[in-house]
């Protein structure tokens, strides 16, 4: 008695559409990513341990540089402007966010003269900028 | 001439290779996946008092733990001389003994703001909750 061979199927995954399904990814971080078109100043950010991370779309950065150069969508401006600025841009969105991109050497007294201006705005949710810590390395 | 046909020219056709697209599409991909992963804002937050008299609270100085930087980057701990590395875990006890501890950061002027955010951190890894910045002579 003869046994039929069965002929085996072989199996495999269709990659036929792969192409489109890259598109389409594509198409999405395209459409979601968010750009930041700003220069800024050269600063060099402070380490910290307890960093968390900020939610980008609602932050506003102001950058002071360690001369105490303060700029806002880069432009530079005085201590005594900021209020102005921020409050046009809490009226805009009031759970603005400010985040300092403040240089570590930079005076405590301009980043306080900024605060100042920030709770006369309104703009009371602040977000310090940092470093991940390095083990052994001070600030 | 009616002999000799014309001869149709056979035009070869204009192609542009296809082959390579999902390549290309692929690799655009991956650079809009990781472009937006090198911009994250890493930072310690808080709440500043706005300027309304309610946000403004009178807190009993036995509750308070005032940590202060000086001009030359010294810190101390209710006047008494303190190392970065100490302050994280005195806090701690501080607030274990009394929860109602309210630590206020209070810096200099002439300090570097990068000694604010060190003892910032450090008041934050010890867990407390409450705290406040202050400026020297404001």
């Amino acid at each position: 008695m003869a046994f039929n061979r069965t002929t085996k199927k072989e199996t495999y995954i269709p990659t036929s559409s792969m192409g489109d399904i890259a598109f389409l990814l594509l198409v999405f971080f395209m459409v979601t990513v968010v750009f930041t078109d700003e220069t800024g100043l050269i600063v060099k950010l402070p380490r910290a341990e307890a960093g968390e991370e900020g939610i980008r779309e609602l932050i506003t950065n102001i950058y002071i540089n360690n001369v105490g150069k303060i700029s806002i969508d880069d432009m530079i401006v005085h201590s005594e402007d900021v209020t102005a600025i921020m409050s046009q841009k809490v009226a805009g969105n009031p759970f603005l966010i400010v985040a300092f991109k403040t240089d570590k050497h930079t005076p405590y007294g301009v980043v306080s003269d900024v605060m100042e201006g920030l709770k006369e705005a309104n703009a009371v949710k602040v977000f310090f900028n940092t470093d991940m810590e390095l083990p052994g390395v001070a600030f | 001439m009616g002999i000799l046909a014309k001869r149709k020219k056979a035009r070869a056709m204009g192609e542009i290779p296809m082959s390579s697209t999902s390549d290309v599409a692929f690799l655009l991909l991956i650079f809009f996946i990781v472009m937006p992963m090198k911009q994250d804002e890493i930072g310690i937050s808080l709440v500043l008092p706005g300027k309304a008299k309610a946000d403004k609270v009178n807190i009993a100085q036995s509750n308070v733990a005032t940590i202060r930087v000086h001009q030359n980057g010294a810190l101390s701990l209710d006047d008494a001389r303190v190392q970065l590395g100490d302050i994280q875990e005195i806090i701690r006890q501080r607030v274990e003994a009394n929860d109602k501890t309210v630590v206020i950061l209070e810096t200099h002027p002439d300090a570097d703001y990068g000694w604010m955010i060190a003892c910032l951190d450090e008041v934050k890894m010890s867990g407390a909750r409450k705290f406040t910045l202050k400026t020297t002579g404001l």
